[in-house]
């Protein structure tokens, strides 16, 4: 008999707790899938996470950017979610990300990892509106 | 697989004229496997009664704990078996980062809380921590999952030839999550429980007392129904009872219970809620296969 898989236990938690919260949240598995972004992030981006679905790492970066303070899009490796989930360590840094619409939004990535007793489970990465962003419309509580 | 419950309650025991029909002692399954060994589900204060029903001759048992809450630990130093040096006693839990599963045991079994300890009792015990992957003992295969509770909280799944048997007694999973709409794979024991022949699964609060209980990891009734119609359970039983809930109030919750299971399309003979000294036969069934999401 094989077993019916399941996300890790704080993964779940993860999704559940960021469901709640008003602030853009992104949630990447252990191989940086992208398995999940809340209400809030799906209103910055302006796709909603049910209408996306899983997306792999090389398909988000393409449909949301993010973009250096040049305008160069960032090498997916130097992304903060990527960096967390690979070293297990937190990782910030400030970003240009695109929406649906077009328009782009200057946001402060912080992500941390998600270490449990079995390892790296994947990443979560918060959204914050930038203070120093050119655009300003960066990303704010929805 | 025979399934026999010796507690049933949550929290701490209830004995008492109010708690005859459903027990007062907490949480303690016995399962007979097909080749007449037994393991015990949690070591609530229902595992003294187990232990005297076992012969005492010598023997290998195994112990699976869902985790260390004083409910589900509380009976360990009074199981007879524990005191035979004939007998060799495995312990499994699960693993944490604080402290070895027989280290926060020897917490509870250790002066002042017990008058002996972990190293004085006279059987043959050990400790092991909950693998990832299945694992046998005899000729049953064992699957573990953490799942949704305070603090390091697992939920097991035991199938023994076409039989499945899933018990998660202290679970929350519809906490900050709604289980009619989130997918399979993200539902927090959801695995453990899929098509099991029978379900017991926590259902410590009514629908009406939930409010003011979020977030101590127990379901209301609503949410194991839904966490039972999700997984396809082909029986569940409620269990954990609240230590404040007479047998007047939980005979209620039961038919209510079968209420609603009936207006959701089940068959309300399949939910029922968990009596000690019930004993469950799982049927031996036709394979079937099982999707995997």
């Amino acid at each position: 008999m094989s077993f019916v898989t399941q996300r890790p236990l704080e993964l779940i938690l993860a999704r559940n707790l960021m469901s709640a919260l008003s602030t853009p949240a992104f949630l990447v598995d252990e191989g940086g899938l992208l398995v999940f972004y809340n209400e809030a992030a799906g209103l910055l981006l302006g796709k909603r996470f049910e209408e996306l679905g899983t997306v792999g790492p090389q398909e988000w970066g393409s449909l949301f950017g993010p973009f250096d303070e040049s305008g160069e899009p960032i090498p997916y490796d130097d992304l903060p979610i990527v960096k967390a989930v690979r070293a297990g360590r937190p990782a910030h840094a400030e970003m240009t990300v695109r929406s649906t619409d077009g328009s782009s939004h200057d946001v402060e990535v912080s992500a941390f990892p998600i270490l449990t007793a079995h390892g790296s489970q994947g990443a979560i990465a918060v959204f914050w509106p930038s203070l120093a962003g050119a655009n300003g419309n960066g990303a704010g509580p929805a | 697989m025979k399934v026999k419950l010796w507690g049933t309650r949550g929290s701490i025991p209830a004995p008492g004229p109010e708690t005859i029909r459903y027990g007062g002692n907490t949480s303690c399954v016995g399962v007979t496997l097909s080749d007449g060994s037994v393991l015990a589900l949690d070591a609530g204060t229902g595992i003294r009664c187990l232990g005297l029903a076992l012969p005492d001759e010598p023997s290998r048992l195994h112990i699976l704990l869902t985790h260390l809450h004083l409910d589900h630990i509380q009976g360990l130093v009074f199981f007879a078996p524990a005191f035979r040096p004939q007998t060799e006693i495995v312990i499994w839990g699960p693993a944490s980062p604080e402290a070895s599963l027989r280290d926060r045991i020897a917490r509870y079994i250790s002066a002042p809380l017990s008058p002996v300890e972990v190293r004085e009792l006279p059987c043959d015990v050990s400790f092991r921590h909950c693998p990832e992957s299945e694992w046998e003992i005899g000729p049953a295969r064992i699957r573990s999952a953490s799942v949704s509770h305070r603090g390091p909280t697992l939920g097991y799944r035991i199938d023994d030839g076409d039989s499945s048997f899933a018990y998660i007694p202290d679970h929350e999973p519809a906490l900050g999550a709604d289980l009619d709409q989130l997918e399979d794979d993200w539902i927090s024991g959801f695995a453990l429980a899929k098509d099991a022949s029978l379900l017991l699964h926590d259902g410590q609060y009514s629908d009406a007392e939930y409010p003011n209980h979020v977030g101590w990891g127990h379901s209301a009734t609503s949410h194991a129904l839904s966490f039972a119609r999700r997984t396809g359970a082909e029986r569940t039983v409620l269990f954990h009872h609240d230590p404040l809930h007479s047998d007047e109030f939980l005979a209620g919750l039961g038919k209510e219970a079968k209420q609603r299971w009936s207006e959701m399309g089940g068959d309300p003979a399949a939910i029922e809620l968990a009596e000690e000294r019930s004993e469950y036969e799982l049927p031996v069934r036709a394979s079937r296969p099982v999707a995997t999401a």
